[in-house]
């Protein structure tokens, strides 16, 4: 059974038409990863995935079940995906320990101790084991990341939604941030991964998927969409980016 | 009477009234704090009836002046409920702030990064848990300043109170100048109590707000 599954998804702002028919279905350990021009949905499609944004048309399933954000409690939907952001988003107000803490102690009534554990054990995952008493103003943009990394990670999530997490960070810094999610995907978490880090999308991805204007245009594998585009589009975009 | 004398004869005398200035700022600023945030809450409310009672609220009580605010609420009310002087100017000081701290705690939710509110909510936080956890602690923190800045206002206002004969600061320092002919030595030194109370509060509320901030102090985003 698909993680997700998408029929006939369209979203509009207003007279602004951004996805135009979507249908993709995620499995389970898949790295999907969404390329495309700027302006081209990707994101817009990314968050519709945990209902930071309302489809205005088109079915999702989210583990079989069909989602209807008014009457779904969309709560419990999105304990079980997470997500990382372009601007990293951890909460100014609390240490590292407690960004992490705080959804599984609060949404799953986790005991304090429990949490910390949970949240020690990802923060050496992520490479950070001695930065749980920094304030995330302390860090640099690639360790924030990696915290926010931590943070979705302690909901303990069946799929995770990676939002251009590199694109707001120095060139030096990247790496250490691809690094941490190509563990992830070597441990088998399911990922949907909108970026421009072609690199990353050729090695990890089990699926890369080309979105212009709204629509997928052609998917493959990294060795089919990268090595032998077939859409004039997807060969103009790699021909700029790579 | 010179203002060696003033001092001497009025030093507690003021003393024991800035105390009634102080219940009179503590009791109102407290109050305006409850009302500023449910009027902020309904400012922000996506239910037009809420925002249009806000308004109405923030509109009335800032487009007055708080001596008819007073007044209305001292001899118009109490024509059908009966409040004390004191409780009457509470009151008054209250809801003439309330509509400012509103304002300022409205200002200060909406400026919390909508992204915050996304993070909080992608973790499976509901609606009021990302308000209460992750929103209101920074807006909060954010208002320190401008609400201290709009407590000094209204421990300053609270001296309008004395025209309902409350014997607070103002009202004993206008009724020693009738008496000793001395308005100006008398004004002087009622005068610097108010500022030295200020000056307490000002640096209160910085402290405060270095305390509940520990995060900014080497803040860069």
């Amino acid at each position: 059974m698909s993680v997700i599954d998408i029929k006939g998804l369209h979203k509009s702002f207003g007279d602004l038409e951004v996805l135009k028919g979507i249908d993709l279905a995620i499995e389970t350990g898949e790295v999907v990863v969404i390329i495309g021009p700027s302006g081209s949905g990707k994101s817009t499609l990314l968050r519709c995935l945990n209902f930071l944004e309302y489809p205005t048309e088109g079915e999702i399933r989210v583990n079989g079940e069909l989602i209807d954000p008014k009457k779904t409690d969309l709560d419990k939907v999105r304990q079980h995906m997470g997500m990382v952001f372009q601007h990293f988003q951890l909460f100014p107000h609390k240490n590292v320990l407690h960004n992490i803490t705080i959804a599984p102690m609060n949404v799953k009534n986790a005991t304090r101790k429990a949490a910390n554990m949970v949240a020690r054990d990802l923060l050496q995952k992520v490479g950070l084991p001695d930065k749980e008493k920094a304030w995330p103003s302390q860090l640099s943009g690639g360790q924030k990341q990696r915290v926010a990394i931590a943070r979705a990670l302690a909901m303990d999530p069946d799929i995770m939604l990676f939002d251009e997490v590199t694109s707001a960070l120095d060139p030096e810094l990247v790496n250490e941030v691809l690094q941490v999610m190509q563990d992830l995907a070597a441990g088998g978490m399911t990922m949907v991964v909108v970026t421009h880090e072609m690199g990353f999308a050729r090695e990890v991805a089990s699926r890369v998927i080309m979105m212009d204007d709204g629509r997928i245009i052609e998917e493959g594998t990294p060795e089919q969409l990268f090595g032998d585009p077939q859409e004039e589009r997807t060969r103009m975009f790699l021909s700029q980016v790579l | 009477m010179t203002l060696l004398n003033v001092v001497q004869d009025y030093f507690w005398g003021f003393l024991i009234a800035t105390g009634m200035t102080l219940r009179l700022t503590a009791v109102s600023l407290v109050l305006a704090v409850v009302i500023g945030l449910l009027f902020a809450f309904l400012k922000i409310s996506k239910y037009r009836v809420a925002n249009i009672i806000a308004d109405a609220y923030i509109g009335i009580t800032r487009g007055m002046p708080l001596i008819v605010q007073l007044m209305f609420l001292y001899f118009g009310i109490s024509s059908i409920v009966t409040l004390t002087a004191f409780w009457a100017g509470s009151f008054a000081l209250a809801l003439h702030a309330g509509g400012y701290v509103a304002e300022i705690l409205r200002g200060a939710i909406q400026n919390v990064d909508r992204g915050q509110t996304e993070a909080a909510r992608s973790l499976g936080m509901s609606h009021g848990m990302s308000m209460r956890l992750i929103v209101l602690p920074q807006a909060v923190r954010r208002a320190i300043p401008p609400l201290g800045n709009q407590f000094i206002i209204g421990l300053k206002d609270s001296s309008l109170v004395a025209f309902l004969g409350v014997p607070e600061l103002f009202s004993k320092a206008m009724t020693a100048a009738a008496a000793n002919y001395s308005p100006f030595n008398t004004y002087l030194v009622a005068g610097t109590y108010y500022l030295v109370l200020v000056i307490i509060f000002t640096w209160l509320v910085h402290k405060l707000e270095t305390r509940l901030t520990p995060y900014r102090q080497e803040a860069t985003r």
